[in-house]
Order: C-alpha cells, then structure tokens, then sequence
C-alpha cells in the first residue's frame, strides 16, 4: 500500500519516534528466523502510547521489513486515499490501533471498498484494567483464545468480550484478576502480533514482550482488514 | 456448489432455503455481489448500539448494480421469504450503522449504484443513484466549476444523499431540511414494479426534479423512514453559490442562555435574515468535536462535574452554548443582515460575536464554517473520542423553538443522563419554527456496565420525553419499535395497512421504523 507523500511523510515522522524503543527487541526476535509475510502489510497508527506496543508484536510476528507504518488522519485526503487503494483491486492487508474517531470513518470506507474485516476489536486501558470487545470472523479462529491467555499470562487485570459473527448469539465473557499491573501494555503488543500473524497466514504464539515505556491508557479500535 | 452451514439465518428461513436463495440470488448478481463469509460480514455488522452484535448480525450481503438486478432480488426474496434490509452508503452511525434491524436479513447494499446521472446548474438541481456520497458530488462539482452548493449532515464526505434524505436527515445550509429539497423518487417495489414519484411519471417529462407534487396523492414521504420500496433514483435541489459567505459564532458563558438565544433567533429564522438551519452546541459537543477527550479533564467515571465543564470553558474559551450560523448573497445584503443580526445580539447584551477573520483556522470554527458552506469534512467524528470506547447513540427529540421549551428539554435530558453516570453532549439544530435536539448519547461498549446503563438510559430518555409530550424524529434500529409507539396506535395501523397492501410477503426491511407484519398486532 501506498499513500500520498504527506501520509507518508507522517508515517516516517511515527517510524522516528517507534524505532529507537523497538530496537531493544527486535535483534532477538529476527534471530528466530520468523518469516516474512507474502502479502504486503501496512499498519496504521494513530498517535498514542499504544502505538509502539503495537508495532513491536507486528515485528515480532512478521519482522520490521515486511510492513510499512502509517500515521493514520482524520482529514479527507487521508481518507480518501486510504478508500482508492482498497479500490485499485490489488492483494493488501492492512492492521492498525486508532482511536475511535479514525477508526470509525476508516472502517465504514474498508466496508464500502468491498474489503473483509476478520477482526475488530474494541480496547480501553485505564490504570489497573484493560477491556476488550472483540468481534471476529473464521479467519479469526484462535486469536480471541491466544489473547485471552496472553493476558492472563502477563498479569494485568482484563475482561474480554468475545463474539463470532456467525456461529455464536451470545458472546463469551473471560476476565482476569491483575496480579502484575506494570504489564498492562502486553495487550497492544499481543494484539499487534495476533493480527500481523493473521493477515500474512503465518500463525504463532506472541511471546511476553518486554516491559513498554508508558502504559497505552486509552480508548482504541483494532482491526484486519484483508483487501 | 455445496453450501456450507450459514449460522445467521433470516427469521423463520431453513438452511435449504436459504441455500436455494443463495443460489438464485449468484446467478442475477455473481458470484463476487453475494457475500456470506464471515470476514465480509464482519464490516457490516459493526454497531454502535448497546447491544450484541449477534442482534443485528446479517445472514448475507448482495451488492447491485442496475435497477433490474434490484427487482430479480425482490422476486427472489419473494419467493423464499427472505426480508432483506436495504442500504445506500450504510453511514447512520448514531442512528444504526449499516447493520439491519433484525438478526438474519441479507443486506442489499446500493453502494455500486454510484451514478451521478446528472447536475443541472442552471436549474440548479442534481439526480443521483443510491451509492453516490457527498464526497463525490462535491468532487465533481469542483472539477467542473459548477456554481452550486451541497448541504450535507456532519460526517459529510462519506455519506450520501439519498441514505440521508430517506431518513429525513438534516444538514447546515439554507437547504438543510433535506427531505424539503427531494424532487422525485425512483423506488423499486416490493413486487418488482418501479415506480417514479411526482412527475417522474410522465413519459418524456423534463420536471422530474422541477415540480414535486405531480398529480394526484404525493407519495414521497411515504418511503422515508419506512420499508414500503427501494429508493434507487433520487432528485435534489443545490443552491446556487452565493457570491458571499459569512459565517460567524455567538458564544453564550450560561446555561440558562439557551432560552434567550432560542427566542432572538426564532425571528432572524422566520424572516430568513439568517437562512440555514443554524446549531447551538453544548460545551461537550463542542469539545469533542474539537478533539478534547475527557480524560484530559476527570479520571472518576461517571457524568462530567459541572465544575469541569466550567474549567473547560475557561481553559479553551468555549461556551455553554456556541452558536453558529451563516449569512448568504450579495454584499449588500450581506452587510445588511449582518447589521441586523449583530444589532439584535448587541441589544440582548449577551453574547461573544466571533467572525470567520477572527477564529481563523480554529476549531471546532473551522469545520462548522465548512460545513455551512458546502465543504465536507470528518471533523465531528472527534465526538467518539470524548468518552471512547465506540457507544453511541443519536437521542433527537424534536422542540418548539421556543427558548422556554429548549431550557425544559436540555434540563431533562441532562438530569437523567447524570442519574446514568453519562454527559449531556448536545446541540440543537434550528428551523424556524422547529429544533431538533440532537444528544450524543456515548459510552463505552467495553464496559458490560456502562453499556446496561446506556441503554437504560437511552429508556428513560423516551420514557420521561413521552411523558412531557416530546418524541424523537428519528432513532437507531435497537429502539426503532419502541420509538413508533409513541406516536400512537392509528397511526401503525394505516402504517401496516400500507405495507400489507405493498409487501404482503413483509420481505423488505421488517421491522423499520417499527413496521413489522410479522410481530404487529392491530391494537
């Protein structure tokens, strides 16, 4: 995926601020030789202390050079590009955290470009507690599972919502109790491998990532959109 | 091709059935226009009500692009008895997404038929296809130097014209009342027929689009917030571009100064000195739509203190009321009604006139000024981010534009979203003689608590507004039924007449806007 050169642009100016943070990590998970995805995976980012966990998983499942990182806009050019290249017909794959008022535009334009949405999550981290609604199709199978045991794995207090559009009525309700709240950053960066690993078709385990530099305190959006 | 077992079924649909409709449907539209993986659904059921998912979960998708195709599937669901919710650019958001009213309807989504089939600009009006969006239009008539203007609701760009007069949405402009500016319908009826509304009847008549009433019974409204046919042709009116814009903001530091800015607006509407539907935002309609989030402000949950919305208006200037509107035409009508306008604040002695010179690029000015003049933006969609957490849900109960009336309702409405622990985010939007009321009802889907309490919340709002006599202009699909109980018994009884007479088999879009043959028993 492409994008005009101001989103571009953006997206350099946010790779600046991630890299020095990833770097710790990254060394040690190429070394495992993950592969790299055969589709081109873009992710999409708005500004937030979520971000970085994120894009730490996503490296993790699929390394740093398989995916491009894009600051996502509210403005109508970003939008509007965004929707065109869903157009233009070819393979892409695209995974993101926005906060609500990107994520709900963008989600409505991935819909009207004929694109699938194998996962949409909703996320809010306060201080002690993260909360998930997670919304997920077939290609999903799994996911919702591995994030309930990373989340119990990593300590911090969770509830988590999880629905399948079509073979379940009532969602599944799973919690956990917060043992280690210095960990409440796990869950974007599980979220993050999750759904890097599941748009290039290469599933794995996310591993517990090393601690973040600030807590993703917030309100957020994830999603897969497979074009 | 064997068919694998589809867990979301239409009411009272077996998987056979369904199958064979599937089947029928591929072979009208293709194999890429029917859509029943999981993954392509996905998109189509994400909904901003308190509610599961799963209550509002299509059993397909079809995409169309001809009004043939449109009236094969009528005759296929027909047959089959298989309801089918149809949708333009599925942009309704607070109002219900795209995602049908009842569990299991297939979706026919008119986003294809995104025909501009013509702009006059000299007649001044414009007849588009269902899929067309404002973003388009507005594309299109850059491109081409054309002298007309759009009006269009807040999330402007992405939506379109027809979704938004079909459920008489309202937009910023003189031509605001949207449905007030529609000029003749193309609709496919539930027994395959087309027909075309006002004089889109006659044979070779070129005032389709000139003259609304034709002949006879004017049956246009009858298919907006109804389930009667699908809308697959609609005309509008464009106003002219003025030569002159100016849009300016009033900034009132009480409450209690909605009651006089209601009663010194209300003549400037009448008399058309100010022509557009004008808004008066609250202080947190204002601040999300500035992109100001509540964290930055309270980390208790629960309603935002008072005591803060004071802070925030110190910090950042806002109001407790902020009105915007906008003066039209020449200059020297301009500078006419300006002095009108400014004279009438002046004399209240209340009020903080801010011009477009002054706010410069500021928001939320900026946007407002956009949206009063025809420019699409996604400015307001900072709303989602002032609570998170993806819950919203449009309460717009209809006023008097009498400052007494807006005081009672803006007073009502704000205790019992308080007793739910949820903010008054609000603006009214002005007609000369109406307003609507709308409130962003947020809150937070995650929380399993929160989203009971928005919902009881969201019940007690039409409860206690029934009680005073108020009742909402429209509503998102969760409260579609409880909502056309308001307005009393005889009133769903020619409703359902009229679609027992249009769509005995009851296959498009039961449940509506209430109307359902299925579940509605004549009182």
């Amino acid at each position: 995926m492409t994008f005009d050169r101001r989103s571009m642009l953006k997206g350099m100016a946010l790779l600046g601020v991630a890299s020095p943070f990833l770097g710790s990590a990254l060394p040690a998970l190429a070394a495992a030789g993950l592969p790299a995805p055969a589709l081109p995976t873009s992710i999409l980012l708005s500004a937030g202390a979520a971000d970085s966990a994120f894009v730490q998983g996503a490296h993790a499942s699929i390394g740093a050079s398989a995916v491009s990182v894009f600051q996502a806009s509210i403005e109508l050019d970003f939008m509007q590009d965004f929707e065109q290249q869903l157009h233009r017909g070819q393979a892409q794959r695209v995974i993101g955290l926005l906060d609500d008022a990107l994520a709900t535009p963008l989600l409505a334009v991935a819909r009207s470009a004929g694109a699938s949405v194998p996962w949409l999550g909703q996320h809010t981290a306060t201080a002690g507690l993260s909360r998930h609604r997670v919304l997920t199709a077939d290609m999903a199978d799994g996911c919702v599972g591995q994030l309930h045991r990373q989340l119990l794995a990593c300590g911090a207090g969770f509830t988590l919502n999880d629905e399948r559009h079509d073979n379940r009525v009532i969602a599944t309700e799973l919690s956990g109790p917060s043992r280690s709240p210095g960990h409440l950053d796990q869950w974007a960066a599980a979220i993050g491998f999750l759904l890097a690993s599941l748009v290039s078709g290469k599933p794995g385990t996310p591993p517990l990532f090393p601690a973040g530099r600030g807590s993703p305190i917030g309100s957020f959006v994830s999603f897969a959109i497979v074009a | 091709m064997t068919e694998p077992t589809n867990a979301v079924l239409p009411r009272g649909v077996t998987q056979e059935e369904f199958a064979e409709a599937l089947e029928k449907f591929r072979a009208v539209l293709g194999d890429a226009n029917v859509l029943v993986r999981s993954e392509q659904l996905v998109p189509y059921n994400k909904i901003m009500m308190p509610v599961e998912n799963a209550a509002h979960a299509p059993s397909a998708a079809l995409t169309a692009t001809t009004v043939e195709q449109i009236q094969e599937i009528v005759k296929i669901c027909n047959a089959h008895r298989i309801p089918v919710y149809p949708i333009s650019t599925g942009r309704n958001f607070g109002y219900g997404s795209a995602a049908p009213v009842q569990r299991g309807q297939i979706i026919l989504d008119l986003k294809k038929m995104n025909k501009i089939i013509k702009i006059d600009a000299e007649m001044c009006y414009a007849l588009v296809e269902p899929g067309v969006t404002y973003g388009q239009l507005y594309n299109y008539i850059q491109e081409n130097k054309l002298p007309v203007m759009l009006s269009f609701s807040a999330p402007s760009a992405i939506a379109g014209p027809v979704g938004n007069t079909m459920d008489r949405g309202v937009g910023y402009t003189p031509y605001g009342e949207h449905f007030m500016m529609q000029c003749g319908m193309e609709v496919v009826l539930a027994n395959g027929d087309v027909y075309r509304t006002g004089m889109g009847g006659v044979p070779g008549s070129n005032t389709w689009q000139i003259f609304k009433w034709g002949y006879g019974p004017t049956l246009d409204g009858m298919f907006t917030q109804a389930n009667y046919g699908i809308c697959t042709k609609m005309g509008f009116w464009l106003m002219p571009k003025p030569p002159v814009f100016k849009p300016f903001e009033v900034i009132f530091e009480n409450e209690e100064d909605i009651v006089e800015i209601v009663d010194l607006l209300r003549p400037l509407r009448m008399s058309g000195t100010i022509p557009n539907s004008v808004v008066i935002a609250s202080t947190l309609w204002e601040a999300g739509s500035a992109h100001l989030t509540r964290a930055q402000y309270v980390s208790e949950p629960g309603h935002t203190p008072d005591s803060v919305i004071r802070q925030m208006q110190k910090d950042t200037g806002m109001g407790a009321w902020n009105l915007y509107a906008a003066l039209y035409g020449t200059r020297e009508q301009v500078d006419v009604n300006w002095k009108i306008v400014t004279d009438a604040f002046r004399k209240l002695g209340k009020g903080r006139i801010v011009t477009q010179e002054e706010a410069g690029d500021k928001q939320p000015f900026k946007y407002r000024a956009e949206l009063m003049s025809g420019v699409p933006n996604l400015q307001e969609f900072g709303l989602y981010n002032w609570r998170g957490g993806g819950g919203s849900m449009w309460f717009a109960p209809v006023s008097e534009a009498r400052g007494s009336e807006c005081r009672k309702q803006a007073a009502l409405a704000k205790r019992i979203l308080h007793k739910h622990g949820l903010d008054y985010v609000a603006e009214f939007i002005v007609a000369p003689r109406d307003m609507h009321h709308v409130i962003d009802v947020l809150y937070n889907r995650t929380d399993a608590e929160e989203t009971r309490r928005a919902d009881a919340c969201f019940n007690e709002l039409l409860d206690e507004f029934e009680k005073e006599g108020y009742a909402v202009y429209r509503v998102n699909t969760r409260f579609q039924e409880r909502v056309a109980r308001s307005y009393g018994p005889v009133k769903r009884d020619v409703e359902h007449a009229i679609k027992r007479a249009l769509d005995p088999n009851n296959v498009l879009a039961p449940g509506r806007c209430g109307i359902d043959l299925d579940s509605y028993r004549k009182s």
